[in-house]
């Protein structure tokens, strides 16, 4: 089986605690990764991601106009927390890549908190206490299982529906790829 | 078959009535130099070195922790003497007690991570900022300082035992 080389990658960590942020810095350092870079809030992130745009005028609803490669985010951060930095990534015009994978990490692993994260676009989430291993699992996710981006009046995102699963009541997943409501787009 | 391009990015010009799904060719895995269909791994040595990393610095983290915990204590004495401010000091109490029971756990001390969870919810916004409640949270940030001092990593232990029952029955005295 071969290892995985995240010598090319950048990942931006963001965490207002000191103690966490050189932890999850070493780790991704020590599995590889290229560049780690970090930020003691949101607010710092979004000028970093800003400035790690890369020249693609016009073209904002593109993957990769970003040189970062994942964001990982701590959730509940003082003044620009988690969640505004995800809403900022998915849905700001200044953003460069609204495709970005950002996964999220909290100690608030209670589900409405899951659900609002997931809900504002995020790809992964890691709850606090985090283990080496829960970390490498959602960055080999992010990096092995992409979902479609689904964009809708009032959700821009990963596709929130992970798997098929069965359902009660009446079939509302009306929409197929040849619906005329839906326009799928690639590369 | 469009290029997806968007003049300004808006959530609102966006959709115009439609759902669209965005279907991207994997940018990441490419770049992880694994050839297509290969099943990969991150290598155990790695692994095990991050592992012993984290380990490294958990033999430090009581040490900085119980600067947490003399914010705490800080804290909780300006609930004593301010009692008209006590909302404004439960609020960051509540923010380092959110800090401490993510890193409590992460660092090997799951007792920390309980009892500032506790905390956590006690200070919460429904919270009731009376004397007896003010007690409550010193007895929380007082077991946190033990369990630190001690380096008491086992909750099942004798010392991970008698910081927690001595808690609860502060707890029910004040309660």
């Amino acid at each position: 089986m071969a290892d995985y080389n995240f010598r090319s990658f950048r990942i931006l960590v963001v965490d207002d605690s000191a103690s966490i942020r050189q932890l999850v810095h070493s780790t991704l350092d020590i599995i590889g990764v290229g560049h780690v870079e970090v930020a003691a809030h949101g607010g710092e992130a979004v000028e970093m991601i800003k400035k790690s745009a890369k020249p693609l005028s016009n073209r904002l609803m593109q993957p990769g106009g970003s040189s970062f490669d994942i964001i990982m985010t701590n959730m509940d951060m003082p003044t620009v927390d988690g969640m505004m930095l995800l809403r900022w990534i998915r849905r700001h015009e200044e953003s460069p890549d609204r495709f970005l994978p950002v996964i999220m990490v909290s100690s608030y692993a209670d589900p409405a908190k899951v659900r609002d994260a997931r809900d504002a676009g995020m790809t992964e989430f890691v709850a606090k206490p985090f283990t080496i291993s829960s970390i490498c699992s959602r960055l080999i996710s992010a990096i092995e299982r992409p979902r479609q981006f689904v964009q809708t009046s009032g959700y821009f995102g990963p596709d929130r529906r992970r798997r098929d699963l069965p359902y009660d009541g009446d079939n509302r997943r009306f929409l197929a790829d040849d619906s005329p409501e839906v326009e799928i787009i690639s590369d | 078959m469009t290029d997806g391009t968007d003049s300004n990015g808006t959530e609102a010009e966006a959709v115009g009535g439609k759902i669209r799904f965005y279907r991207f060719s994997n940018r990441l895995r490419p770049k992880t130099g694994v050839p297509p269909g290969a099943t990969a791994r991150i290598s155990p040595e790695a692994l095990q070195k991050a592992q012993v990393a984290i380990d490294d610095m958990a033999e430090d983290y009581p040490d900085w922790a119980i600067g947490h915990v003399d914010l705490l204590a800080e804290r909780h004495k300006r609930l004593v003497f301010s009692p008209e401010s006590r909302p404004e000091h439960y609020k960051e109490i509540h923010r380092i007690a959110h800090d401490m029971k993510g890193q409590g756990g992460t660092f090997g001390y799951p007792l920390v991570s309980t009892i500032a969870e506790a905390l956590y919810r006690l200070t919460a916004t429904n919270a009731k900022y009376t004397d007896a409640e003010v007690e409550i949270v010193k007895a929380h940030i007082d077991s946190i300082r033990i369990v630190l001092q001690t380096r008491e990593k086992d909750p099942e232990s004798v010392t991970g035992k008698r910081v927690q029952r001595a808690l609860e029955a502060v707890i029910r005295k004040l309660r």
